[in-house]
């Protein structure tokens, strides 16, 4: 099987339980994993968008666990539209978010990414809660 | 000394509970708009000016000092995390402190900026104090003629000498002293290029003019051009300064000091010049010429401290003779006007109390610079995560309430938009805007001053040249207009500050020379 | 001189071909027509100070130099400039556009929204007295926010509300400032 799995990562612990699920499943599936972390670019300073250490520190993560992977890191549209973009380009066989926690009234006001995210994209979408738990 | 004495009433007037929360309030906010990108002091000073129209005269100073030095340390904040000097004043400090910002000591960068730009205040204001009294004495003496050689002086210097196309400095200057001739003639009562627009008749009001040409203008210049993405990397982390980076950063900090005062308090001052100095002999007195370009707090602690102190020395001119030589200044000489008050030569014998506490205000401030910007830059930083499409909608909400607070009338906001657009166009033509803000502010003190000068001379132009400061100032007015524009065709163009990074040498044949002589001097 | 009104799109230097891009390319080489238009736009303007000086009236007991001459001083120094300008560019001379920390040098011009901008500002001038500052600035807020790419429409206008209210509470309930608030917001606000 050569599979895609995609996987949005952001820099704090609902990322990290996204990136610890999509690698378990790329490797359950034997399937490649393309990992999106995006920006809209828009400000001067996005603490979401990997650079320095932590991105090296999450290369060498991936590079571990031994799955064959490949860093995307997009600017200028929102996280929603590149995953979407990324699942279509590579045809993926599954999608990994990792999931906020947010009331309803801040859902109302500020939309759901998650949910256009699963509006947007054809292929099944896991979405993960953080913190934590031991996957696979 | 009798400056020590009305300074200490200074400070007892400026040392009450709700002036120091004024004090407070004021190095908040400058601090805070200074740190938003594309904000520099002018523009910062602009847009809170009417925030102090509803306080009284004394508190409003007292804000305003807070806002001034605020705004200068949150345009170095950003220069130094980001690699983006909001102005031509604060690229010496982006160049060595961004290195260090990358090299993962961007705290220690932040301090030895912040605890110069203290040290350099706090010198730089105590200057002030003590030359301000000698220059008024001087000034009294003064004769309209005198003070018009001057006017022209600080035209000639803001227009050519500091910008990157004196032509076009030259053109902003006329495009200034145009909107500072609509109105009514103040001698005559005659109105002058009102176009039949009644509301026109008191004058082009200069707030609406600063906030146009600046916060507009730079909107719509911004929204033309705007940049998506790449984020930048940010990092405050590392520890404070050392006790070798303390011990390599005292001497540029006073060294800084030394020569950014002169340069402010001159005529022909401004910012620019100093720092480029400092850092070039910084460079060159440095026991660690490796490090340069790589970082080295030398080249961080002396242009900024040289900033701060042309700052202050900008005050010199300002509260002695009333003559604004940055566009900082000359949004603060507008806001004095505001209250009905005309610095000059007078102001330190009329509004004696109020000068005082204005530069205790001065000391006050810049203590709480210190004290609140080494702990709080990374909450300015925060600041940075506004997307820009909020950060400039945002601008223009100041701005309108900004404009029509002046009069209440919508006209003032349609008069903002169309000077807006000429702002806009000025910058994407590079043609500089303090010059025509200058030009606004002192263009009518100038006429006003040679129009006395000539009805006492009953129209004999030679009157002009009587005095010998008259003709050593109009001289080096002649030298400011002429030797640039010689120079640009003998030389080529000045040196870059990225050349300057590689060389350590300004090309610039006059900077080169001033340079020396501020070499000696320090 | 209206800002928004494109400066005539320079259609690219002499010699190059027609089709070429026509904002870019111009701007990177060759004569700059955009500003060659605004230098004689201030050549119209210094030799309007200097014809409608002379229209100044000067009243009778003035002394020899009176309202006209500054203005006289400052045309002649207008067209000297334009002049001298005018050849530089012409020449082919160009001056380093503005950089600023938000500005992408490389990029075109994005007309259409420096053109939304301005007409929400116009817009927002003219509502003022209508609806309210805190209303009129909300739609101006929202409109400029989204024609510089925010997203979605409910964010901005609820970051501008927002703001202006606060704003407009602050200013006219705890500093005085004249500003009208709207029916609304000012009956609401009232007990104060």
């Amino acid at each position: 099987m050569s599979g895609v799995v995609v996987v949005g990562v952001v820099p704090n612990p609902r990322g990290q339980a996204a990136l610890e699920h999509a690698v378990a499943e790329a490797q359950r599936r034997g399937a490649r994993l393309v990992v999106v972390n995006s920006s809209r670019g828009d400000a001067l300073v996005d603490e979401e968008y990997l650079q320095g250490p932590p991105l090296r520190q999450l290369e060498a993560d991936l590079t571990v666990s031994g799955v064959p992977f490949e860093l995307r890191q997009p600017v200028g549209r929102d996280v929603a539209e590149e995953l979407a973009a990324a699942v279509a380009e590579t045809d993926a066989d599954l999608l990994v978010i990792g999931l906020r926690r947010r009331s309803a009234v801040g859902k109302l006001l500020m939309g759901s990414a998650a949910q256009r995210i699963l509006l947007d994209v054809d292929c099944p979408v896991l979405a993960v809660k953080g913190p934590p738990r031991n996957g696979g | 000394m009798d400056a020590l004495t009305d300074l200490a009433a200074g400070f007892a007037d400026a040392l009450t509970p709700i002036n120091l929360l004024f004090a407070f309030i004021g190095v908040l906010l400058g601090t805070a708009v200074g740190v938003l990108p594309g904000i520099g002091p002018a523009m910062t000073v602009a847009l809170l000016l009417p925030v102090t129209y509803v306080l009284e005269p004394t508190s409003a100073f007292i804000m305003f000092a807070g806002i001034y030095y605020g705004g200068m340390y949150g345009g170095s904040t950003t220069s130094i995390l980001l690699n983006t000097p909001g102005e031509a004043s604060s690229i010496m400090t982006a160049l060595e402190g961004n290195k260090m910002a990358k090299a993962g000591r961007g705290a220690a960068a932040l301090a030895t900026a912040a605890i110069g730009s203290f040290v350099a205040g706090t010198i730089g204001t105590l200057l002030l104090a003590l030359v301000a009294p000698t220059v008024v004495d001087l000034a009294i003496g003064i004769t309209a003629a005198d003070y018009f050689a001057l006017a022209v002086f600080a035209f000639v210097a803001v227009a050519t000498v500091l910008g990157a196309s004196p032509l076009r400095g030259l053109a902003s200057l006329g495009l200034g002293l145009y909107l500072g001739l609509v109105g009514t003639d103040v001698l005559t009562g005659q109105e002058r290029f009102t176009v039949g627009v009644p509301q026109l008749s008191d004058g082009i009001d200069v707030v609406v003019v600063a906030v146009a040409l600046f916060a507009v203008g730079e909107a719509l210049y911004v929204a033309s051009r705007l940049r998506h993405g790449p984020v930048q990397v940010m990092d405050a982390s590392g520890p404070y300064m050392t006790r070798s980076d303390l011990r390599r950063s005292w001497a540029p900090w006073l060294r800084g000091t030394a020569l950014g005062f002169p340069f402010g308090a001159l005529p022909a001052g401004g910012a620019e010049i100093p720092t480029f100095l400092s850092y070039a002999s910084e460079r060159r007195l440095t026991k660690h010429p490796e490090e340069f370009g790589k970082g080295a707090i030398e080249g961080v602690a002396g242009p900024e401290a040289a900033n701060n102190a042309a700052a202050a020395g900008v005050l010199v001119p300002l509260l002695t003779l009333g003559l604004p030589t940055s566009a900082t200044a000359a949004i603060l000489l507008a806001a004095f006007q505001g209250y009905g008050i005309q610095p000059g030569p007078t102001l330190l014998t009329t509004e004696s109390t109020l000068v005082w506490t204005l530069i205790a205000a001065l000391f006050i401030g810049n203590t709480m610079l210190l004290v609140l910007n080494l702990p709080l830059a990374g909450v300015w930083v925060k600041l940075l995560r506004i997307p820009r499409p909020y950060l400039y909608a945002g601008i223009l909400l100041f701005a309108s309430l900004g404009c029509y607070a002046v009069n209440a009338d919508p006209l003032d906001l349609v008069l903002l938009l169309l000077l807006g657009g000429l702002g806009f166009v000025m910058r994407r033509y590079g043609w500089p805007v303090a010059p025509a803000i200058i030009g606004l502010i002192l263009g009518p003190i100038a006429e006003t001053n040679l129009r006395r000068a000539l009805a006492i001379s009953g129209g004999d132009l030679s009157v002009l040249v009587d005095t010998w400061f008259s003709r050593i100032v109009l001289l080096l007015s002649f030298l400011a207009l002429v030797v640039p524009i010689v120079l640009r065709v003998v030389r080529g163009r000045r040196s870059t500050p990225e050349e300057l990074q590689e060389t350590g040498e300004l090309r610039h044949h006059e900077t080169a020379a001033a340079n020396r002589e501020g070499g000696e001097g320090s | 001189m209206t800002a928004p009104e494109p400066v005539p799109a320079p259609p690219g230097d002499v010699g190059s071909p027609a089709t070429g891009p026509p904002e870019t390319a111009a701007a990177r080489a060759g004569r700059n027509n955009g500003e060659l238009a605004l230098t004689v736009l201030l050549g119209v303007l210094g030799v309007y100070l200097v014809v409608d000086a002379g229209s100044i009236a000067v009243p009778g007991s003035a002394s020899n130099v009176g309202p006209r001459f500054f203005p006289y001083l400052v045309g002649g120094l207008i067209i000297v400039t334009a002049v001298a300008l005018g050849v530089r560019v012409f020449l082919g001379d160009r001056g380093p556009a503005d950089e600023s920390e938000d500005v992408d040098l490389t990029a075109g011009t994005d007309w259409r929204a420096v053109g939304i901008i301005a007409a929400a500002f116009l817009a927002h001038a003219l509502l003022i007295n209508v609806i309210g500052w805190p209303l009129a600035v909300t739609l101006m807020f929202g409109t400029i926010a989204w024609a510089l790419g925010a997203r979605g429409i409910v964010r901005p206008l609820l970051a501008g509300g927002i703001t202006s209210v606060v704003v407009w509470i602050v200013f006219v309930k705890a500093l005085n400032v004249a500003l009208p608030g709207g029916t609304f917001l000012e009956l609401a606000t009232s007990w104060f």
